[in-house]
């Protein structure tokens, strides 16, 4: 599979694109430009943010980046080629806010949705701690998708650890809202703090003992309070969460893997593969960013050292051209240093990404390559080049050889 | 930004000497929570640290808290696993993961005495399921478990370990795993387990017994984070962090060149071929690479010493990147005594 043919099936004809990858390989800013590239063929394209660098923020409209996708101006899309059909979107995932909509959502009452609003535990739930993000991520991608209003959704996912973490998240709940233990947690005998454990099953009395031991009661009985509050709009939730997943593992999906080079950022990048595989995630292709790649038609010299004549030749070069006082050797040497030295960078990134790539193209998998440019990418116009690259429209000639 | 600043990361990066450098050493402190973005190299400075503490005649434990171990291989190229039950890498130096299952198993144990009861527990089908769901627990109970782990004696009023290292989770988790403690002491409103976490919460705020230590890149987005963290660990949390360490500064390219040189380059005939050395549009691009990222680098030093308002120890960029002891070595000179950094701080040319 080549880029263009890369770009045409995930970006033309899908739905939802979710970027996978560690923190720290610039997701969001490759979220971005694959909302780009999308919008410049024709498609209204929405980029789901989760926390972009405040430039990158900027470049969205920062301002904008609400709970609600804003779309970007016109003049600056058409002059990045974006036709008069296709739009480029944006929004940041206001975590907090994406849970209370739900609540709202599925509430069966005005009080009982106040109630579940203002009970600790749900405060907690919604806004301190991990894991919370991946459900409201996974959540807001529904939601957007539902809306009919965009094309294409391309998912910046959170920087997770559990490399799955936000595909896991909501069938974590489901299966939790499933279980006994909430069965018996919001029995009205148990939430009124007297003891209903006579009528269940020996097992579960047992851990809820040993629960109450370790808590206390008090924190059983917010728990159990929450619970009842949630029960009544558990159908809703438990409907949406299946929903949710089928979204996401199903034919209007597709996954990319995003990496850095370093051999570090690969390692993490093998694993993230083996897991997405054992969840049979419907991956399209790796793009591996800032990678240092040797420029365009030239080869990449090899690891013996430059011939000294090379070198006083293009020290004459250079005296001839910067003048007769110019350090004219000290600046030969330290090009040639630098040559050598950005080869090297080249080989090692070469090097690092290598069984990588033989594992992707071994599965059929597309690969593709993103240079690292000299300076942070925040523009709209920068995010056209990554754009260009993403899509084949710049390439470098094939180094792998080296 | 002042001028006093930029020169303070030049000479960083210059390894002349290390900028401000806090008074305290790394390891005054028996704990050290090592936190940063992914990709920042926080598990190679984590080991690093480890190696070094143990290079002193420290009894040495570093801990992993992720789901994948990379401490082992890193101190040993080749090490298996290490596991929960944690195994010596070298002398002196024990490496661990904390898995949040076996952690509550144990925990749970001390609570109860009984063992089969506690695996009942465990095993019971609906209680995997509240904490497959349940979130923060995870946290917790690998803070308790390093809690645990300060208080191991190897004889009465001995410490088991002198110095404990942990790989923190990537800062977005790094935050809330440092949270845990305090929304469980106000979630759990009593028994037993609100007084265990309080422990852990005093652990974590003694200043003199744990320090936070941020890692970063010299990047935007990392310089961002970093500050945020800052913000609300230390001055919002009131946990000690005394320095940034700012990971993989590239050195200054061309030392012994004029001025310029990548437009010297750029401005000589194109047509120029040599046989065993690149054009001079290549020669020029090289050169305007490795410029552009060192401005870039000491931009963003300066940038997260300003933003933080603390001092920060620059690791050299490692052209061969960290891939076992040696450039642990390197590492654990520059962090542990600034004086000696001068070669390593070099290191970056080849």
């Amino acid at each position: 599979m080549n880029a263009d043919e890369f770009t045409q099936a995930v970006l033309t004809r899908r739905e939802i694109v979710v970027c996978v990858g560690c923190g720290g390989v610039g997701k969001t800013t490759v979220a971005a430009s694959l909302a780009l590239e999308a919008a410049r063929r024709g498609r209204r394209a929405l980029v789901l943010t989760i926390d972009p660098a405040q430039r990158l923020a900027d470049t969205l409209g920062a301002a904008a980046l609400g709970n609600q996708p804003e779309e970007l101006p016109r003049d600056r899309l058409t002059a990045l080629g974006v036709p008069e059909q296709g739009a480029m979107y944006a929004v940041m995932l206001d975590m907090k806010r994406t849970f209370d909509d739900l609540v709202e959502r599925f509430a069966e009452s005005p009080a009982a949705r106040d109630r579940v609003l203002a009970n600790p535990i749900y405060q907690h739930v919604s806004d301190a701690l991990a894991g919370s993000v991946e459900y409201s991520a996974m959540e807001k991608v529904f939601e957007l998708h539902d809306s009919g209003r965009y094309d294409l959704i391309v998912v910046d996912t959170p920087p997770s650890q559990h490399a799955l973490d936000f595909l896991e998240a909501p069938a974590r709940l489901l299966d939790f809202l499933d279980s006994r233990l909430v069965a018996l947690l919001i029995h009205p005998a148990f939430a009124a703090g007297r003891f209903g454990f006579r009528l269940f099953q020996r097992s579960t009395q047992r851990v809820l003992k040993l629960l109450e031991q370790i808590t206390g009661l008090g924190f059983l009985e917010d728990i159990s309070e929450f619970l009842l509050a949630f029960e009544a709009m558990s159908e809703g939730f438990r409907e949406r969460a299946r929903r949710v997943r089928e979204l996401i593992l199903g034919p209007a999906s597709a996954f990319v893997l995003v990496t850095g080079s370093g051999s570090e950022s690969v390692r993490q990048a093998g694993r993230f593969l083996e897991r997405l595989e054992q969840h049979s995630v419907p991956l399209a292709g790796a793009l591996v960013n800032r990678i240092r790649l040797w420029p365009p038609q030239t080869a990449l010299p090899s690891d013996a050292p430059p011939a000294p004549a090379d070198i006083a030749q293009l020290a004459a070069a250079l005296r001839h051209s910067e003048g007769e006082t110019y350090p004219a050797e000290a600046a030969a040497q330290a090009a040639v240093d630098g040559a050598t030295r950005y080869a090297a960078l080249v080989r090692r990134d070469m090097q690092s990404t290598a069984s990588l790539r033989d594992r992707l193209e071994g599965q059929g998998l597309y690969w593709g390559r993103i240079p690292e440019f000299e300076s942070d990418v925040h523009s709209l116009e920068n995010l056209g080049h990554i754009a260009d690259w993403i899509s084949g429209r710049s390439d470098h000639s094939e180094h792998r050889a080296g | 930004m002042g001028d006093g600043n930029q020169k303070a990361a030049v000479s960083a990066v210059e390894g002349e000497a290390l900028i401000a450098v806090p008074t305290r050493s790394l390891l005054e402190r028996r704990l050290v929570i090592v936190t940063g973005k992914g990709g920042t190299g926080k598990t190679s400075v984590a080991a690093a640290l480890a190696l070094g503490a143990a290079g002193t005649g420290r009894r040495v434990l570093a801990i992993e808290v992720g789901p994948d171990e990379e401490i082992p291989s890193l101190l040993q190229p080749g090490a298996g696993p290490v596991g929960y039950a944690g195994r010596a890498i070298r002398p002196g130096l024990e490496v661990m993961r904390i898995e949040p299952f076996e952690a509550l198993t144990e925990y749970l144990g001390l609570q109860f005495g009984v063992r089969a009861l506690v695996d009942r527990v465990v095993g019971n089908a609906s209680f995997k399921q509240l904490l497959n769901a349940a979130p923060g627990w995870r946290e917790l109970i690998t803070l308790g478990k390093i809690w645990h782990l300060c208080q191991l004696e190897s004889a009465p009023g001995r410490p088991r370990f002198d110095f404990i290292v942990v790989d923190a989770p990537a800062t977005g988790h790094g935050v809330s795993f440092l949270e845990a403690p305090r929304v469980v002491v106000s979630a759990v409103r009593a028994g037993p387990l609100h007084k265990q976490t309080e422990r852990v919460e005093q652990m974590i705020e003694d200043a003199d017994h744990t320090l936070v230590l941020p890692v970063a890149l010299a990047e935007e987005l990392p310089t961002r984070e970093t500050a945020q963290l800052v913000k609300r660990v230390h001055l919002e949390m009131g946990i000690a962090v005394d320095r940034v360490v700012v990971n993989a500064v590239m050195a200054p390219p061309f030392p012994d060149a004029p001025d310029g040189l990548d437009e010297s380059l750029a401005r000589l005939d194109p047509r120029l071929r040599f046989d065993s050395i690149p054009s001079p549009e290549t020669l020029a691009a090289c050169a305007r690479y490795l410029l552009a990222r060192h401005r870039l680098h000491l931009h963003y030093a300066a940038e997260i010493e300003r933003t933080t308002g603390l001092p920060i120890m620059s690791l050299p960029h490692l052209a061969q990147g960290v891939g076992g002891p040696a450039e642990l070595e390197q590492l654990s000179r520059v962090l542990l005594d600034g004086g000696a950094s001068a070669e390593s701080a070099r290191t970056g040319s080849p």
